[in-house]
């Protein structure tokens, strides 16, 4: 992958804390491969949905249904992964 | 007793197919969608979505121009359940009242006030008067003179469902006669963004139980019906259309938006609907299904179905596709659907399902067609896990209907956030500049609530959950019914979320806010927080929402739905209404805004316990112009004065009914023969909605220190009134 397409984890940990409001964590307490749902971070529907908004808001990318989202909310690794292929096609 | 079962003697409703029980019954049957790109109001982002909106011209038939859409839109469904029930109200004196679910109230005019200001800079705060939820019910009264119990609940998408059921309650316990009961909400920038943000709406209008669904479709407009005892509709000789046999109210405590997925509270509340009844399953011959044609509810619904009937679930079908989901009228309008099912023995199609979902394995009524309808039944679930449900009957039927129980009332537990002291708050921009003095909770000590809790809640749900903790610990082994009003919401979280949306033409929404922005988020959350799966419901009903909340809670200990009520009340100030105060002068030297939570545990009293007992308890509106000896009259009708001690106020508040209050407490104290003390409590706590809970809590004490009855009573400057016993 282009060094240029690549999306920051550190960064992207950084918004979601902010985005999300999430308390007492710090982006390197994050694993890039741990799950965000459910078991994890413990997140829910409305944080999914917050997350569209962020992904919208920082990278431009819109979803219109939340099942186009879900394998990219997997972890903050296939999120990146999902705005760095939004980016470059 | 068994005379006061009630029966539904008239029906009005508007929404998007038209006006009239005829025009609604000819859209319903045909199964044509009602919805259209919306036109109310500019949309940059969602404009060509389908939507249900109310045509213009159905609007001016006659409501007053003094109100909000909401207003009006309950107004004329008011009008025409009065004409079909062929009733004349001026005969029913405070015996007649009116309860309705109302979720948007008046924000859709709210609204234009915040796009003024925002988008323009100019304070134009009228639009705002007809904002509180209670206001539909406060224009319909006034209008055609009900001097009863008077009543709003904003349990979001379940409100009108829960409205009726409470109706019924009233009547069966004798609190009235005659009841207009149903629900009332316009179209709103806020709902609209709101149901966007939350990736719930379907870009092609909602297809319920269809395979493709893929959301709801938003609606608007009015449903109300008109209650009676069997007695009372008898004696008058009213043509009775159907009877209101059953009906359950049930939390899911789970999610704030999200239904349990397998229905869990869906299945309990068909089942105390059933229970009330006193039917079985295989008698019900038609469901109208909450279906609303998201992913979520409509697979929960089929679960609960299936659990509850087995392999045999009755015909079923969702209206919504024709009506557009009009939020808390849905429960209402399908209530009307309901009662034209069996009057005309036909079963209402789903339009919008072609195909069916392999994981619901259900197919719902397809084509309208002739059925032999004894008892149907309608759900309406809301967020917050919020389900109500209605059981109607033929008119021929002998009720079966379980009969509430006369109980004493005891307090077993309170908990309060009150103000600790007046604080200087900043008004910021955009506003006019300026400050004003709260009577505030300060910061709250949150380090009890879980980080989940404290990230999204907002301060008025923490208040809640706090206060909800300190009067009652949670029984794995006991089935508790919260009832949890507020006034005026999550103030800061709706306003931060309608902002947003103005301010960026609908982009970057604010999807965990607009939750919160429901008036039984705080009930909700406590809900979950407690475990707490009986009825969860949001009074919203101005000054007298605590009393309300009260009044919820005793019934469901009545009708032995529940072992114990979590009751209370719920404020919170934010910037715009510290300022709209301002402009109308509201605040002075004496009269500050405040802000607070009481939650009450009550529980049937246990002979020889030390608890304070709640010896009475009533609810009802003051006639205009305001005569103490009327109202005196009335306060002695529900109890004898000897018993009281003391009498607690709320006067030291509002300019318009402190005269009011005095006049009252002068009477009353003349009529009791001695001394009677009167005491005010606002100057502790400042003038907020949900301040008589304070005045609740104080009564308590009082009553315990005095060793005596103490008498709150509450009056509201837009006619409600309550009063409450409290003995130690």
């Amino acid at each position: 992958m282009d060094a240029a397409m690549q999306v920051s984890t550190r960064e992207l940990k950084q918004k979601i804390i902010e985005s999300l409001k999430l308390q007492d964590i710090t982006p390197d307490q994050i694993d890039d491969e741990a799950p965000l749902f459910g078991t994890g971070l413990g997140l829910d529907s409305i944080d999914a949905l917050e997350l569209v908004v962020l992904l919208e808001k920082e990278y431009g990318i819109v979803i219109k249904d939340i099942e186009e989202g879900r394998p990219a909310f997997r972890s903050v690794k296939t999120l990146a992964e999902f705005i760095a292929a939004k980016r470059a096609a | 007793m068994s005379a006061r079962f009630p029966v539904i003697t008239g029906l009005g409703v508007i929404a998007t197919p038209g006006v009239g029980v005829d025009t609604i019954w000819s859209a319903v049957s045909s199964g044509v969608s009602g919805l259209k790109p919306l036109s109310l109001f500019q949309s940059p982002r969602y404009g060509q979505i389908p939507v249900g909106e109310v045509q213009k011209d159905l609007l001016a038939l006659g409501a007053p121009a003094k109100s909000s859409r909401s207003d009006k839109l309950g107004w004329l469904a008011a009008r025409d359940a009065i004409e079909d029930a062929k009733i004349d109200l001026r005969n029913c004196g405070d015996r007649a009242g009116i309860l309705l679910g109302t979720s948007v109230g008046g924000s859709f005019d709210s609204e234009n006030f915040l796009t003024n200001l925002i988008k323009y800079g100019k304070m134009r705060a009228r639009p705002t008067r007809f904002h509180e939820c209670i206001s539909t019910v406060n224009v319909i009264a006034d209008g055609f003179g009900l001097y009863g119990p008077g009543m709003a609940i904003a349990t979001a998408c379940s409100s009108s469902a829960l409205a009726i059921a409470q109706a019924a309650e009233m009547i069966l316990s004798g609190e009235a006669d005659v009841m207009l009961a149903g629900g009332a909400d316009s179209l709103s920038r806020m709902t609209w963004g709101g149901f966007h943000s939350l990736l719930l709406v379907d870009s092609a209008g909602c297809r319920p139980f269809d395979a493709a669904r893929s959301g709801m479709s938003l609606g608007e407009g009015a449903a109300i019906l008109v209650l009676e005892s069997e007695e009372f509709a008898r004696q008058r000789g009213a043509k009775i259309l159907a009877r209101l046999t059953g009906w359950g109210m049930s939390c899911d405590a789970y999610h704030a938006t999200a239904p349990h997925p397998q229905g869990a509270g869906a299945t309990a509340a068909m089942q105390s609907a059933l229970h009330r009844a006193n039917l079985q399953p295989s008698e019900i011959d038609y469901v109208n299904a909450h279906g609303t044609g998201t992913r979520d509810n409509d697979l929960a619904e089929a679960i609960a179905l299936k659990t509850l009937f087995h392999n045999r679930v009755p015909p079923f079908s969702s209206t919504k596709r024709v009506f557009g989901h009009a939020l808390a009228a849905s429960g209402a309008m399908e209530a009307v659907v309901c009662v034209e099912a069996l009057r005309r023995q036909q079963l209402p199609p789903n339009p919008g399902f072609e195909k069916c979902d392999p994981t619901i394995g259900l197919v719902p009524v397809t084509e309208s067609h002739h059925a032999q309808l004894t008892h149907v039944m309608s759900n309406s679930f809301g967020f917050g896990g919020n389900n109500g449900v209605l059981i109607f009957s033929q008119p021929e039927v002998f009720p079966q209907t379980r009969l509430p129980e006369k109980i004493e009332i005891a307090v077993n537990g309170t908990g309060a956030i009150v103000p600790g002291a007046v604080v200087e708050k900043e008004i910021t921009a955009p506003l006019p500049q300026g400050r004003g003095l709260v009577y505030s909770c300060g910061t709250l000590d949150v380090s009890s609530l879980n980080p989940n809790q404290r990230r999204r809640l907002s301060r008025l749900q923490q208040m809640a959950l706090i206060t909800a903790r300190q009067s009652h610990a949670p029984d794995a082994s006991e089935r508790v019914a919260v009832a949890i009003g507020t006034g005026l919401g999550c103030l800061e979280d709706a306003g931060a979320f309608i902002e947003n949306l103005i301010s960026k033409d609908e982009r970057e929404p604010m999807p965990a806010r607009f939750p919160n922005s429901v008036h039984n988020s705080p009930a909700g959350q406590v809900a979950i927080d407690q475990n707490a799966r009986g009825m969860n419901c949001a009074p919203t009903v101005g000054e007298i929402t605590f009393e309300c909340a009260l009044w919820q809670g005793i019934s469901q200990l009545a009708a032995n739905e529940a072992d114990c009520a979590l009751v209370g009340a719920a404020d919170e100030v934010d910037k715009y209404l510290l300022s709209i105060g301002q402009r109308w002068r509201v605040w002075n030297d004496k009269i500050k805004p405040g802000e607070g939570a009481v939650v009450v545990n009550v529980v049937r009293a246990k002979t020889n316990s030390p608890a304070a007992k709640i010896s009475a308890l009533k609810i009802g509106r003051w006639r205009k112009p305001f005569e103490a000896a009327r109202e005196a009259d009335w306060i002695e009708s529900a109890i004898d004065l000897k018993k009281v001690g003391l009498i607690l106020s709320g006067a030291g508040g509002l300019s318009q009914i402190e005269v009011f209050y005095q006049s009252l407490a002068a009477e009353l104290a003349k009529r009791r023969g001695d001394r009677l003390e009167h005491q005010t409590y606002k100057q502790f706590c400042g003038e907020f909605h949900a301040a008589s809970a304070f005045g609740f809590s104080r009564a308590v004490a009082l009553a315990r220190e005095k060793t005596c009855g103490v008498l709150l009573v509450t009056l509201s400057a837009n006619g409600g009134k309550a009063i409450c016993l409290i003995e130690p």
